[in-house]
């Protein structure tokens, strides 16, 4: 079973100590990148619920354990965890019992660097934690609070810092001396005493805005804080917090009302200025470590550089999504930022140049003013070698293997630049791949402006020498005239496709292309031309499906299904009516059946009888997807269940069934989760590590997290998307940059204990006498230095005991 | 044996008048659409010195005698032979090498230092100043400030000798300059700044004519050699005034020329019209013999170390001739380009390089480069030469006649190296192999471009650049009106069509339109109503044109009868349009029924 597709961005990630890890929080795992190469090296798992924060031990493992890095994880199954990460091994548990969305430990840096001479001083950590229980106080839901937690002796220690709406994002100044959220328009900052931690001697600060705060960073040094408002204004408090953390147990000062320009009302700072670029929301601020600039971020995709004296700015012009968090490094030459397109650009410093990205599959298209089935943005599949074809925002189609969970290639559909805070108006609804991936087609929309203009195109495709490569072949404009595509079909074994559409008629489309070789590059004459238009009674075409030998060519008419013969184009039989009209259609393998199901409110699943034009068997079901074998008699559905099924409250909303066609009992169910949007479909399975020969099915969820899996393995009552699952790491190993002492005078062959370590797939023997076998097997698998070092010393005693026995 | 070359000496004191005496030479560089006339005319006046040389009194026998010979022969710069003239304008382009460039570098300008035109037999630089010395007759002549600025430099001193005078020669430090006289004395003078020059030394040994005086090259100032027509060599020592080798009988004959190695202060070498040439180390006192003997086979009128101190070249006939000194005197290279007498050698710095510049009472000065052993350049003047000088510095150049005219080149302050061809126009050379380019040229820069790329190579392209047209440029600018009104200016339906969907996908199209003044308005409905029908865009044009009407209704109303031209033609269209549809129904409505029959 392989499992991916989860967000890379739902949470900032963070640098390892020496910058050369990138720990992110993906689903319920942490995956641990390269910054060099970009690659997954391993990942962290253990919790059961989304991990909301990491905080890395910002020195490495002291005495032994020479290699270790270690990092604390929160999640929100109210877990906090302690890793070693470089193993990885997970070292301590400790349970909050509450949903952790933020947590951050001031003295993390004097606890790991005074553990050696001081065992008893303990950790402590800022927890932003969710307490649904709470209810309504005083009319406010209050779901959110600030707390401490002692992580060394897992206990709360002291009461509730405060209450929030929401569970807010903690942020922490690089020394760890001051802790801060942000409350709806003010900002609440602690400072952290270095002694006695304790909520009670806590003084909580506050600075006022008048509008909605949105993210909030610390001054690495000074007494600055700088925080964004849902506006796109930057406020730059200055000497902050003077008065009041000054003077601890005394009096209220009587704060000098004058001379301080631009702070409102009573709040505890010399200054406040104001900045305003960004037109939307700012979603990151953060000071660079040289502590000259500020950057902010926000919807454009253009990172702001402000020099903090003057206020000028620079900028980082579009990096083509809308900015999440941007992260900076221990190295001060490398940083990242997360954009909402599901990719971690790693950025050079100074001028910030993408050095590496890390992108995920890319999040799904939504379009907010598009209605009903006609806005449905399908995806494409290559079975052949399971990658998916996604369309993007960006005018693009991101091509996306399932098997290994990278992506693969991007491809330009429509020649626009990508602004992303323009409102959509050219998208790309269609993309339909042919089953052995040699051809794709795709379709996209220019709606109209107050009723002028408004191009459907549709474009085909033939794939080049590479996996996702594909180049243009036609351009076909306004294929149906004004009309939408509703569905395209690729005859297999044959350059032939249908499209059908909504204005009553479909069109069958044949490529009988040449190739001319000149020189390096082909040139294609000819190209995709329609061979037939035909209708039924002006009834809108909704699905279209090609018999898996290609002879013949269902066409749904809303509620009936016609059949014809693709090459005569002449229509052989129609299957009478279904419930509601029909949204796709599908030949199961070689059989005699083909299914069909509709969607709306007389949902239904029917298998038709081609041989005797009637109907086999059916269930009244709202299905979402269904895939068909090519070969064998099984079919997969995604069905959605109504609201008023139980499991909905456990957040599944959806089931996969299997079938086979013949039995209208299922062969095997599962439940899945956010199934609305979702797709399935039968991959071939290239690795061949679960069965030989076997179909996978891939089933892909509304939010892109996709599961593949053997349907007849698994069992049923299982969850897809399990809460711990492996992706393949053939690729995974580090690549090592050499720096300062290793530049000169070349690797220590010591270090190749990191490098085997970062690999977790070493076989170890577990015999009882271990050192027998440790070094027998391939020398670049050698167990790390700690699990060595036991047995060695077990060998020794051994011997001793041999003595023993030989003198005895 | 002197007899049968044509001495200098035969010319000393003869009045000669050219009919282009007043003409300057720089004239004569812009003389440029008679290039012959400048070769022909010396010719011509030849025929009149002998007439005027009878008149003159000369003062030796031996000169006397001279003048007879000389009135038979032709002394002037005769026509070099056909294959060394300039040929024609295009041909200078062949000329061109950087070291004619070099030469044209210098402006030419004349100078007389006496108004009696007597030869002038010999010319020295101060090593360390701008001084020159320029003997002739009676007095030896120091010019300073020798620039371009001023035409005439300024006499900064003349040397009182009571005869003739040869051979200045300025100390290596400049502050002393020593002379050679008739009467054979020797006379070192010291050349104060604002008071007449004074003769500190007369060294009395010569019986006959010193020739040859000169100063060490070297840091060696209390020495100083002679060496005159009575074949006597001496060194001298100058505070004692007294000789501290001496050779008598040095040469068989007249010595007339010598100079002192750059590498040691005490090694000389003389030339004698005994053909030989010799060479003299004072440190060996081994009595009259020299150090080593050489047999130019000619008389030897001037002789040079070359600046290694290894090699010498000597002067004598039409030959100069380059021997290794070291390997005991093996002939090394013999030039003979000079049509007459070589009367005297000079070392020129030009750029990094040194060259040997020869003169000839032919009139040619060419300049040998001595490493390469060839002839870089020559320059030709209208009167028989008899010295040249070139500065330390590099940047004088003066030869002197025998009619008593110096020309002087002096070098502008840039070395322009692509000056244009034919400035100097007597200059000529003998064309170069073409020298890998320097980073100065722009062919330098230009070098390979016509490169053609062979089989096998694998070709980058440089990438097109786009060329945009105004209205994408407009586009870009998201000046959505200005593009909208300059595509509609262009015509193109296509281009046309484009902007218009750029501008619904852009959400601009209604802004676009309700912003249009009444010209463009009248420009969009124009082409709406011309366009509006054709079945590709009429989806698009109809919705357009209802937008349009709907929007400026008002505008249309009150813009005058060609709007309502407009708005006409584009009903009329419709209506014709509608026409031609309901047609095409009822042309369908009759062929239905038969595709039926024929279907069946």
């Amino acid at each position: 079973m392989i499992v991916g597709g989860q967000s890379l961005v739902t949470s900032p990630p963070v640098f390892s100590h020496d910058g050369k890890k990138l720990l992110v929080c993906t689903g319920c795992t942490v995956s641990v990148f390269s910054t060099t190469t970009g690659m997954l090296i391993t990942e962290l798992e253990g919790h059961t619920e989304r991990v909301t924060s990491i905080v890395v031990v910002p020195v490495a493992g002291t005495v032994g354990t020479k290699f270790s890095d270690y990092c604390w994880t929160a999640s929100l199954d109210g877990m906090i965890f302690y890793w070693d990460f470089s193993t990885p091994d997970l070292l301590k548990k400790v349970n909050v019992q509450l949903p952790v969305h933020s947590f951050v430990i001031p003295n993390i840096l004097s606890a790991s660097l005074g553990r050696s001479d001081k065992a008893s001083q303990n950790l402590y950590a800022f927890i932003s934690v969710e307490d649904a229980n709470k209810g309504v106080e005083n009319g406010k839901h209050l779901h959110g609070s600030i707390q401490i937690y002692d992580l060394t002796n897992s206990t709360r220690a002291g009461g509730v810092l405060a209450e929030t709406h929401k569970p807010e994002t903690l942020a922490i100044s690089k020394s760890g001396e001051f802790v801060g959220i942000k409350k709806q328009k003010q900002l609440n900052i602690w400072r952290v005493p270095n002694k006695n931690l304790k909520s009670v001697n806590m003084k909580k600060l506050k600075l006022h805005h008048t509008r909605t705060l949105s993210c909030l960073a610390f001054h690495p040094t000074k007494c600055i804080v700088a925080a964004g408002d849902v506006s796109g204004r930057i406020l730059i408090w200055r000497g902050f917090g003077k008065m009041r953390h000054s003077q601890d147990g005394g009096g209220k000062m009587k704060i000098d009302m004058g001379d301080r320009p631009g702070v409102r009302g009573e709040d505890d700072a010399d200054s406040c200025s104001t900045w305003h670029w960004h037109s939307s929301e700012i979603k990151f601020l953060m000071f660079s470590s040289d502590e000259a600039y500020l950057f902010s971020g926000a919807k454009e995709g253009v990172i702001v550089v402000w020099q903090l004296d003057t206020g000028n700015k620079t900028y980082k012009p579009n990096i083509g999504s809308p900015l999440m968090y941007f992260t900076d490094s221990p190295d001060p030459s490398l940083s990242c930022v997360s954009c909402e397109d599901n990719q971690i650009h790693l950025l050079r410093m100074p001028s910030m140049d993408i050095i590496k990205s890390i992108s995920g599959i890319k999040p799904p298209l939504i379009l907010s003013e598009l209605q009903g089935d006609r806005s449905r943005v399908t995806i494409g599949c290559d079975r052949s070698i399971g990658f998916v074809a996604l369309p993007t925002k960006d005018y693009r189609i991101q091509f996306f293997s399932l098997l290994d969970g990278t992506d693969i290639s991007h491809l330009q559909v429509i020649e626009r630049n990508y602004d992303p805070v323009d409102e959509t108006t050219v998208f790309i609804s269609l993309v339909e791949v042919s089953d052995d991936g040699s051809m794709m087609s795709t379709v996209e929309e220019k709606l109209p402006e107050m009723g002028i203009g408004g191009l459907i195109s549709l474009k085909f495709w033939i794939r080049g020498s590479h996996t996702g490569q594909y180049t243009l072949s036609t351009i076909i404009y306004e294929p149906h005239n004004n009309a939408g595509v509703s569905d395209m079909a690729f005859c297999p074994g044959r350059s032939m496709a249908v499209s059908t559409s909504y204005c009553g008629n479909f069109k069958v489309w044949v490529n009988n292309s040449s190739f001319i070789h000149s020189g390096d590059d082909i040139q294609e004459k000819g190209g995709w031309r329609c061979q037939s238009v035909s209708s039924y009674k002006e009834i809108p075409m909704t699905a279209a499906a090609f018999s898996g030998d290609g002879s013949v060519l269902a066409v749904a008419a809303e509620t009936k299904i016609t059949l014809w013969d693709p090459l005569n184009n002449v229509l052989v039989a129609i299957i009478g009516d279904s419930l509601g009209p029909i949204r796709q259609l599908a030949f199961v393998g070689s059989s005699e059946y083909i299914m069909s199901f509709s969607s709306g409110t007389k949902a239904d699943l029917v298998v038709w009888n081609i041989s005797n034009l009637s109907t086999h068997w059916s269930y009244k079901l709202l299905v979402e997807d269904i895939c068909c074998t090519r070969s064998e008699t099984r079919v997969a559905v995604l069905a959605l269940l109504s609201s008023s099924d139980k499991s909905i409250s456990t957040g599944k909303d959806g089931m996969v069934l299997v079938f086979d066609v013949e039995n209208p009992i299922p062969v095997s169910t599962w439940f899945v989760k956010k199934a609305k949007g979702g797709r399935l479909s039968f991959i071939n399975n290239k690795l061949g590590e679960a069965t030989d020969g076997k179909l996978l099915l891939a089933y892909i969820n509304g939010e892109h997290n996709y599961v593949l899996f053997d349907p007849s393995n698994v069992k049923e009552q299982e969850d897809l998307i399990p809460k711990s699952a492996r992706r393949p790491q053939s690729y995974a190993h580090d690549e090592n940059v050499s720096h300062g002492y290793a530049s000169i005078y070349g690797e220590l062959p010591s270090f190749d204990l990191t490098k085997a370590r970062s690999s977790d797939s070493i076989p170890f023997v577990s015999s009882e006498r271990p050192w027998e076998t440790i070094f027998s097997g391939s020398s670049h698998a050698l167990p790390p230095l700690s699990k060595l070092c036991s047995p060695f010393l077990e060998s020794l005693l051994e011997k001793a005991e041999k003595q023993t026995v030989l003198s005895q | 044996m002197y007899l049968q070359s044509p001495l200098p000496l035969g010319n000393c004191g003869t009045r000669l008048c050219f009919p282009y005496e007043e003409l300057d030479v720089s004239d004569l560089n812009d003389w440029t659409p008679r290039p012959w006339l400048a070769l022909q005319n010396p010719s011509e006046a030849v025929t009149r010195p002998p007439a005027l040389s009878t008149e003159y009194t000369t003062k030796t026998k031996r000169s006397e005698a001279m003048m007879a010979d000389e009135a038979t022969r032709r002394v002037f710069p005769t026509e070099p032979a056909s294959h060394l003239r300039p040929r024609s304008r295009s041909v200078k382009s062949l000329v061109s090498t950087p070291e004619s460039s070099f030469w044209r570098t210098f402006r030419s300008s004349t100078l007389h230092p006496s108004y009696l035109h007597l030869p002038i037999t010999s010319l020295s630089f101060s090593p360390n100043s701008s001084l020159l010395a320029a003997a002739s007759s009676t007095s030896v002549r120091v010019f300073s400030s020798l620039s371009l600025s001023e035409y005439d430099p300024t006499l900064f001193a003349t040397l009182p000798l009571p005869d003739l005078a040869y051979s200045p020669s300025f100390r290596c430090d400049g502050a002393l300059i020593a002379a050679g006289c008739e009467n054979g004395a020797v006379r070192v003078f010291d050349l104060p700044n604002d008071k007449p020059p004074k003769t500190l030394r007369r060294l009395n040994a010569h019986s006959c004519a010193s020739r040859v005086v000169g100063f060490p090259l070297l840091d060696h100032k209390l020495r100083l050699f002679s060496a005159g027509d009575d074949a006597l060599f001496v060194q001298w020592d100058l505070p004692t005034e007294t000789p501290l080798f001496s050779v008598p009988g040095a040469h068989r004959d007249y010595i007339r020329a010598g100079a002192p190695s750059p590498v040691s202060p005490d090694v000389f070498v003389t030339g004698s019209y005994d053909h030989t040439v010799k060479i003299w180390d004072a440190r060996v006192n081994s009595g009259t013999s020299s150090v080593l003997s050489i047999n130019h086979g000619h008389p030897v009128e001037s002789v040079l170390f070359l600046p290694s101190g290894g090699l010498v070249a000597t002067a004598g006939g039409n030959t100069i001739k380059i021997w290794d000194v070291i390997a005991g005197g093996k002939p090394v290279y013999s030039v003979e380009t000079h049509n007459k007498t070589v009367t005297a050698l000079t070392l020129a710095k030009v750029r990094d390089d040194t060259r040997l510049l020869s003169v000839s009472i032919d009139g040619y000065l060419k300049s040998f480069d001595f490493s390469r052993f060839k002839i870089t350049h020559s320059m030709r003047y209208p009167a028989p030469l008899l010295s040249v000088a070139f500065s330390p510095t590099g940047t004088i150049r003066v030869v002197g006649t025998n009619n008593g005219a110096m020309y002087m080149g002096i070098k502008k302050k840039k070395d322009e190296f692509e000056d244009q061809v034919g400035s100097d126009d007597f200059a000529w050379s003998v064309p170069l192999p073409e020298k890998p380019t320097s980073r100065k040229n722009i062919r330098y820069f230009k070098r390979g471009q016509s490169e053609k790329p062979s089989e096998g190579d694998f070709i980058i392209k440089r990438p097109e650049k786009v060329k945009l047209k105004e209205h994408d440029r407009l586009l870009r600018k998201f000046l959505h009106k200005d593009a909208l009104v300059s595509v509609l200016k262009t015509q193109q339906t296509t281009s046309i069509m484009a902007v218009l969907e750029e501008l619904v996908a852009r959400r601009k199209l209604i802004k676009c339109i309700s912003n249009l003044d009444n010209d463009e308005l009248k420009l969009l409905l124009s082409f709406i109503s011309k366009k509006a029908t054709q079945p590709w865009c009429a989806r698009f044009f109809m919705d357009l044109a209802k937008w349009v009407l709907e929007i400026r209704a008002e505008d249309i109303r009150s813009g005058g009868p060609e709007m309502a031209v407009h708005v006409r033609n584009l009903r009329s269209m419709v209506a014709h349009e509608i026409q031609v549809q309901r047609s095409l129904q009822e042309i369908q409505g009759m062929i239905s029924p038969l595709l039926v029959i024929a279907g069946k």
